[in-house]
């Protein structure tokens, strides 16, 4: 494992992200990790503006999203980064709490890459984040232009 | 104007026109006295005119005492011999005249009335008709507003009910999640510091966190079933029986179950949800078997009313007892308690409105220990056509 993809977190709940985060580290995933907080922050980070106007160039291998979001919620962040040209490849994964279908087509309507709803179940909980961070930071391929740790 | 008022109208008036019909008459009597004064050859005409102008005015009626009086008059007054009633019969051709004259006015004069009475007779009925008519056209237009009311406020609950579910659905999930996650972290975290006490606590608060979204789930589920539009379809119920039964034996391994599946016919319903509905039936069979030295578990079908086909789900378990039938298909009602067999009290809600929107029934019967029988009626399939164009 030596290159590891950047995987960006969009999650307003701090508990969500702790349990997030700590599923990862399992793997030693997290230190690829930035979190974001809400749709504007994130979409400040993948426009490099704001608090992330001196990171350096590069999208991130993976986004995992949560639609319930402050600000801009999260359909509305994948709406925009599908419009765009320069984020339009990156892979886009929701992860939501909610089971809703008219989440579901929306989100695939807009080109999401994988939709996944949070399991109550921790172990389960972990085992989905876990796979997911795999999946994205180490076995797939991102698209040309992502962010690599080393 | 309504008929009975001009009827009142006409008997208060009766008076007034034979009255009128007197005093034309004595009118004319003067005239013609007047005539003879002044030695005028014709005295009839007064009297001519008289018969005229009573009629028009009054009617048939009136008309008759008019030329009964002006015939009297004149043949006692002005016909010869005066002063008597007698006729001489040289002038009996024009007394017959005179009255064949009369009575032909009086005869037009009554047909003019008939015509005119009749009409407005029909003018009154139809204006009472428009009037009913409008009233049912205000009545037609106001259901229909309130229909329209109706409607609107049932979308508008409706759409309530939609977000409240998605918030449910978002917002209830989350701080159970984190209560599990957390409480998981902290077992693992403090194993070796935790006495069993604290270990069974914290086992608890795991279990009842599970169990809160289990129930969330099948609520939400529940109120789904209730929101979302059945898609009907030809289903083959044995295939359907067949692959439900064969996922829950995943489950049920270790357990000898004696499976009974009869011949299954083909129905009309939306898949899905009777999937849901078998899924539901079939796995409290396996729960309250599950104390059995050999469960059996049957599913079946008879023929139910009309064009019903009634299947059922039979098992020797834990059964329930029959003064309590009532109970079981209502929203979290169990009638176990929760260490002998678990369960959310939704399962059976849940077949019950799936069959309601299939316009089935649902039915149980059971004794307690002695197992326990449901059934539920769905539309066969070769109604199919019937029934979807009546649900249109």
């Amino acid at each position: 494992m030596n290159t590891l993809g950047r995987i960006l977190i969009v999650e307003d709940d701090p508990r969500d992200v702790e349990l997030t985060l700590t599923a990862l580290e399992e793997y030693n995933l997290a230190n690829a990790v930035v979190v974001t907080r809400d749709g504007q922050e994130a979409l400040d980070y993948l426009y490099r503006r704001g608090q992330f106007h001196t990171r350096s160039d590069g999208n991130p291998a993976v986004m995992l999203l949560d639609l319930k979001l402050p600000k801009v919620d999260g359909l509305e962040v994948l709406k925009q980064v599908r419009s765009d040209e320069h984020l339009k490849m990156i892979p886009v994964v929701v992860l939501t709490s909610s089971h809703e279908e008219k989440d579901m087509i929306t989100s695939y309507k807009l080109g999401v890459n994988a939709y996944v709803v949070k399991p109550v179940d921790f172990h389960e909980f972990v085992n989905a984040v876990k796979e997911l961070g795999v999946f994205w930071a180490v076995i797939n391929e991102p698209p040309p232009g992502s962010v690599r740790n080393r | 104007m309504a008929p009975w008022n001009l009827q009142s109208k006409m008997a208060r008036s009766r008076l007034l026109r034979y009255g009128f019909s007197v005093a034309c008459v004595a009118i004319a009597m003067g005239l013609a006295l007047v005539f003879r004064h002044y030695r005028f050859r014709e005295l009839a005409p007064p009297f001519n005119l008289a018969i005229a102008v009573a009629t028009w005015y009054g009617g048939v009626g009136p008309s008759v005492l008019a030329l009964v009086l002006s015939a009297a008059c004149f043949d006692y007054f002005f016909s010869p011999p005066i002063y008597s009633f007698a006729i001489s019969s040289e002038d009996l051709p024009s007394f017959i005249l005179f009255t064949a004259w009369a009575l032909l006015i009086a005869s037009f004069a009554g047909a003019r009335h008939r015509i005119e009475d009749d009409l407005s007779d029909a003018r009154d009925r139809l204006q009472v008709e428009v009037e009913q008519r409008k009233q049912q056209e205000d009545e037609i237009r106001k259901l229909n507003q309130k229909l329209a009311n109706r409607a609107a406020e049932l979308e508008s609950s409706n759409k309530e009910l939609e977000s409240f579910a998605y918030s449910v659905s978002h917002d209830l999930r989350a701080p159970l999640r984190h209560v599990v996650g957390f409480s998981e972290l902290l077992q693992k975290q403090a194993a070796s510091l935790l006495d069993d006490k604290s270990q069974r606590y914290i086992k608890t608060i795991l279990d009842s966190a599970q169990k809160l979204g289990k129930l969330i789930d099948d609520l939400l589920s529940f109120s789904r079933i209730g929101r979302a539009e059945t898609k009907k379809s030809l289903v083959n119920l044995e295939q359907l029986v067949k692959d439900v039964v064969s996922e829950i034996e995943q489950e049920t391994r270790g357990r000898e179950i004696a499976w009974k599946i009869d011949a299954l016919p083909v129905c009309y319903g939306d898949r899905s949800m009777l999937m849901l509905v078998f899924a539901n039936l079939v796995s409290n069979a396996v729960k309250f078997t599950r104390r059995r030295t050999r469960p059996e578990i049957e599913i079946g079908c008879a023929d139910g009313d009309n064009d019903d086909l009634e299947v059922f789900v039979r098992d020797n378990g834990a059964g329930f007892d029959m003064q309590y039938a009532n109970k079981l298909f209502g929203v979290f009602q169990r009638l176990h308690r929760a260490d002998e067999f678990e369960g959310t009290g939704i399962g059976l809600a849940t077949v019950q409105r799936i069959i309601h929107r299939h316009g089935g029934k649902v039915r149980a019967e059971g004794a307690v220990d002695q197992g326990a029988t449901f059934y539920f009626s769905v539309p066969k399939a070769q109604h199919s056509e019937v029934r979807a164009a009546n649900t249109l």
